[in-house]
């Protein structure tokens, strides 16, 4: 017997359990159970945290109230309930493309701005009375025709409940719920595989808010009026603590959460004065050191019931966009980039190429690392241009260049998802290239494999273990790791920033075997920065030495031993 | 080893998980200068920021005169008696030059800065404007005063001549003997091998996190060292 | 007609000083430790209720002053060690834990002295003539006793030792650190000068607003508004901001109605966030 069964025949045995006040209750947490669950979609899976939630399911309980209210006249309106709710979502989506887009940033200050639109919306429909009632709200609006009794209610809402569970359960359970928790953790590495990041959090957001419209729409019908609470902060902030204490990170812990505290709450409110200082103190102590809130604490009664995870087998992704295109010539022409005062770079050309292992090597400060930055679009070039073949790198995103280009890249402290699984790190970097939008719905592509995998496998048997956690890896394991998922991408031009760092003498040589195999094996170009002379000695075709940002100079491993210039700025002289 | 000021034994550390210092061992004696020399990085730096503790050492001993302090935090360290000056983000960008030297003194006499206002005269011609406005070198040079003036027993310099002309790179060279003759004690990371010959009394030559030579300046000569610098 | 602009005039410069007093501690924490105190609000409403006992009890007005640095200063400060000290560069767990902290401080409030609105008696009744306009009395020295502490706060932090080492504190703390400079103790100094400015604002406006548990909402998010607009860290950011919001929210108010007033300030600090989230006013 599965936890989800187990839910299911409780919430089937309330009715029956108990009276009919109870079962009047239940049907209203259990609607904002559907928008707790969402605020914890939001917060638990892509760490974007909505302080103004309450908005979204205002939205869409005023909306159900005027079509319900013109549905008296004309029955056939009461078809565009549904749009209430698809409109708050479509509202949380556009607000958070808007303001991802802008702000990039998802931290505190995307919190602000939903907590300043559900105050924003209380003010509207206070005010605008001659729309939506003012203080006192809608009124007398008229239930849904069959929804007249508590019993139905009940059922409604709970398979309403049920309905976003299961919906929320396949999103998780599919690849885009994997890249939420990836953006989570890491948004830049995300991007770096060509993922639009903004993207995918607006639409976590935008499911978020369809979720809470859901739950207003039912409300709307249930609660025949609507006040302007429902849009306010009050209603949000309980909505917030709802999924907190039950456990943002999965799906039944705002529930859990909801049904908890929110009926207690409505309990000892009155009797027991204390209670909600109570709810706040337990809130500040699970949010600060049980992220995972009660259900955590039930993990391994829920483990029990789910039993072991079956074990299914890998199926074939398809073949990556990009293979066995050749790669084309990468190009940094008088590209400029300032920091303030500071040059980083100061029109700086390398002709990098197409084909084979370059080097770049150069002291600390000559703009290496930052010359990866503005090939992968993460650094502006005040001027020039970087082009690949004839495309034009340097005004587009960072996403699109991995996407498009074919650039991968490793950064230079290993970049993996700690809170994943070792087999959902390798899974995104297969993603990549490969996945069209309807594959990130599709849970079974998690179990994608391709012959680059199956090779790497078998150099490096710990990739094999794919369901522990890569924060549990060794420091030497993850930059495998990462070098195995850049490699994955199948990427045209690799761009690998001081791979042996922090290696043992043996996992470096193991690296050097890697790189220079998946460079043969995927035909892609290679360039590596390293200050490691006898890695630089063994895989280099080309080397190329940067100093204070310009090109000091190239050529062959032994070309460059010989060069006065670069002796003198690796030994010092009298500048 | 016993009369050392500032002793560091089998000491490892890095970052994260990755290991960058692997077992280093090394001394400095009261008007000593010991130069931290080999390519970037090897751990130069890392060793430097573990002697501060700026990183927590993983092992190792480090012992000021005699006392074992790899336990105490960065700021205890400084009170103990060691000043620092970083390679990186030198100074405090935006407070004044003036407040940068007088930050922690116990007054804001400027007079204890004379020797290093006659030897950088244009750190007296900058006192009121923003640290963060200064070049490149002219904050090392801030920096360097900042450090040498506290008159501590150790003092760290991680690639003081950075970016500095050569020309103050000598009235830094001349300002370190002068520290040295009064009995301070120096570690000096450098990559400018000119600039260690004319400060240096012992060398600790680095390569992958290890001590791969070591030596007085009478010991080693020019043609080893640069072996291990040059790429 | 004069009298008129005179009149919304003097409101004018009594609305931006409020607002500025307001955001002090606010900016003090945010800009220095880079924590988005959400419970700023909270502190305000516990300075206004300690005008509010000391009133009970008979005691003179000003008893309030001392009362609210006891009390908001001790909870400052259990706060600092307990929560904020192990979250510090840790933005959005910081916004979690102060929007914890302000939900606890609100249902105390609540717990204690019930939902009722109560007012404070002006400690300086009867109005004084400004260009002939009747003004009064108290919101007078409120301008007065808020300008001067902005003022001073202005010179502390730029002058002043303390002042110095908090800015190399914030700019540059791994350098401050091998200075010396005990950056645990210093960071909770700056933590509870923030809630004990919060506090005595509190105290000042008691006497002009009602006095309940909710009040810290309101002010949390002009106060946020505030320093989005105006910018972090410096005195003159927090001005402009005051300027921008307080400006704005009398000038709409004094042509329609408070509701719209509040709605264009709103309007405007998403616009900030949204298009200019390093606000007017940016230091370096």
């Amino acid at each position: 017997m599965s936890a989800a069964k187990a839910g299911i025949m409780v919430v089937l045995a309330v009715p029956f359990a108990f009276g009919e006040y109870a079962l009047y209750q239940m049907s209203l947490y259990f609607l904002y159970a559907v928008a707790a669950v969402g605020v914890g979609l939001c917060w638990g899976q892509v760490g974007v945290l909505p302080l103004g939630h309450a908005l979204f399911f205002g939205i869409a309980a005023y909306l159900a109230g005027f079509v319900l209210i013109a549905g008296d006249n004309a029955p056939w309106l009461l078809l565009l309930l549904p749009l209430a709710a698809l409109v708050a979502g479509i509202i949380a989506f556009a607000i958070g493309i808007l303001v991802f887009r802008r702000v990039g940033e998802s931290g505190p200050y995307f919190s602000m701005i939903t907590l300043a639109l559900s105050l924003l919306a209380f003010q509207v429909t206070t005010n605008w009375a001659s729309l939506t009632g003012g203080f006192d709200g809608l009124k007398d609006i008229p239930s849904l025709p069959g929804l007249d009794s508590t019993m139905a209610n009940y059922a409604a809402s709970a398979a309403a409940l049920v309905a976003v569970l299961a919906g929320g359960h396949w999103l998780m359970a599919s690849p885009l719920g994997v890249l939420w928790r990836a953006i989570a953790q890491n948004e830049r590495r995300v991007a770096l595989f060509g993922f639009n990041t903004n993207l995918l959090k607006a639409v976590a957001f935008g499911i978020s808010g369809l979720f809470a419209g859901i739950g207003g729409t039912i409300y709307a019908s249930q609660q025949g009026f609507v006040t302007p609470q429902v849009v306010g902060f009050g209603l949000s902030a309980e909505l917030v603590i709802w999924a907190a204490v039950g456990g943002r990170g999965s799906l039944v812990g705002p529930v859990i959460g909801t049904l908890l505290i929110g009926t207690l709450t409505s309990e000892l409110r009155d009797t027991f004065r204390f209670w909600e200082v109570l709810t706040a103190v337990s809130f500040i102590v699970v949010v600060l050191f049980f992220p995972s809130g009660l259900v955590g604490l039930m993990d391994p009664v829920v483990r029990w019931l789910d039993g072991k995870p079956k074990v299914r087998d890998d199926i074939e992704a398809p073949v990556s966009v990009r293979n066995g295109a050749p790669p084309r010539r990468l190009k940094i022409d008088q590209v400029t980039v300032r920091a303030g005062e500071v040059l980083i770079l100061d029109r700086l050309n390398l002709d990098l190429g197409s084909k084979g292992i370059s080097c770049i090597i150069g002291p600390n400060g000559a703009g290496k690392t930052s010359t990866f930055n503005v090939v992968s679009g993460e650094m502006r070039a005040s001027q020039g241009v970087v082009t690949y073949g004839d495309l034009v790198l340097t005004r587009m995103a960072a996403h699109r260049i991995a996407a498009t280009a074919g650039i991968g890249r490793k950064l230079q402290f290993p970049s993996v998802f700690p809170d994943l699984s070792i087999a959902e790190n390798l899974a995104i970097a297969l993603w990549s290239g490969r996945a069209s939008a309807s594959d990130l719905l599709r849970p079974w592509v998690r179990r994608w494999t391709s012959p680059l995998l199956r090779q790497l496998r078998l150099r490096y048997a710990f990739l094999s273990s794919g369901a522990r956690k890569a924060s549990e890896l060794s420091h030497g394991e993850r930059q495998i790791l990462e070098l195995s998922m850049a490699i994955l991408t199948e990427p045209r031009i690799l761009l690998l920033d001081e791979p042996c760092a922090g290696l043992s003498p043996d996992e470096t040589s193991t690296v050097i075997d890697v790189i220079r195999w998946a460079s043969e094996a995927t035909g892609c170009a290679v360039v590596i920065i390293e200050h490691d002379m006898s890695l630089v000695l063994k895989l280099a075709d080309a080397v190329y030495v940067l100093h204070n940002g310009t090109l000091l100079a190239r050529g062959s491993v032994k070309e460059i031993q010989a060069n006065e210039d670069v002796r003198s700025i690796y030994a010092g002289n009298r500048k | 080893m016993s009369n050392a000021r500032l002793a560091f034994v089998d000491l490892t550390g890095g970052y994260g998980g990755a290991i960058v210092v692997r077992g280093i061992s090394g001394n400095v004696r009261a008007g000593e200068v010991l130069c931290v020399l080999g390519r970037n990085g090897v751990g130069k730096s890392t060793l430097v920021k573990l002697l501060m503790g700026h990183l927590r050492c993983w092992s190792g001993e480090i012992l000021h005169t005699g006392t074992a302090i790899q336990h105490l935090e960065c700021s205890a360290r400084s009170r103990y008696g060691i000043s620092y000056c970083p390679q990186e983000r030198t100074v405090f960008d935006d407070l004044s030059v003036r407040n940068n030297l007088t930050l922690m003194g116990d007054n804001r006499d400027l007079g204890r800065f004379e020797a290093y206002f006659a030897r950088f005269p244009i750190l007296k011609r900058r006192l009121k404007q923003q640290a963060g406005s200064l070049s490149g070198g002219e904050k090392k040079i801030l920096s360097f005063s900042r450090a040498l003036s506290e008159g501590k027993g150790v003092t760290l310099l991680d690639e003081p001549s950075e970016g500095v002309q050569w020309e103050n790179i000598l009235h830094m060279a001349a300002l370190i003997n002068d520290s040295k003759r009064a009995g301070a004690s120096m570690v000096i990371v450098e990559q400018n091998l000119e600039f260690a010959e004319t400060i240096a009394d012992r060398y600790l030559v680095l390569d992958q996190g290890r001590v791969v030579l070591e030596g007085t300046r009478r010991d080693l000569n020019r043609e080893d060292l640069l072996s291990h610098l040059h790429v | 007609m004069q009298d008129l602009i005179a009149a919304q005039t003097i409101n004018l410069i009594y609305a931006v000083t409020l607002l500025a007093v307001l955001s002090l501690g606010l900016a003090v924490i945010f800009g220095l430790l880079g924590v988005l105190n959400l419970a700023h609000g909270e502190f305000i409403m516990l300075g206004a209720y300690c005008a509010v006992v000391v009133r009970q009890n008979g005691w003179p007005f000003l008893t309030a002053i001392p009362l609210a640095i006891l009390v908001c200063g001790s909870i400052g400060y259990v706060i600092e060690v307990l929560i904020m000290r192990r979250l510090y560069r840790r933005t959005f767990d910081t916004l979690v834990a102060t929007w914890g902290l302000s939900l606890l401080l609100r249902k105390s409030a609540e717990a204690v002295f019930g939902l009722t609105y109560r007012s404070v008696e002006t400690p300086l009744p009867g109005t004084i003539d400004v260009f002939g306009v009747p003004y009064p009395a108290y919101r007078l020295a409120v301008i007065g006793l808020g300008a001067t502490a902005i003022f001073v706060l202005a010179i502390w932090y730029g002058n002043s030792r303390t002042g110095l080492r908090i800015r190399a504190m914030t700019g540059n703390p791994e350098l401050a650190q091998s200075l010396g400079l005990s950056v645990k103790r210093l960071a909770a100094g700056t933590f509870v000068t923030g809630t004990c400015l919060a506090a005595l604002s509190g105290v000042m406006i008691a006497p002009l607003v009602p006095v309940f548990p909710y009040m810290g909402l309101d002010y949390v998010l002009r106060t946020f508004f505030v320093i989005v607009v105006g910018g972090l860290g410096s005195v003159i950011g927090l001005v402009y901001g005051a300027l921008a919001i307080g400006g704005l929210d009398s000038a709409v108010s004094a042509f329609s109605n408070g509701t719209y007033g509040y709605l264009s300030v709103i309007v405007l600090a998403i616009a900030f966030l949204w298009l200019r989230p390093r606000g007017i006013h940016v230091r370096g």
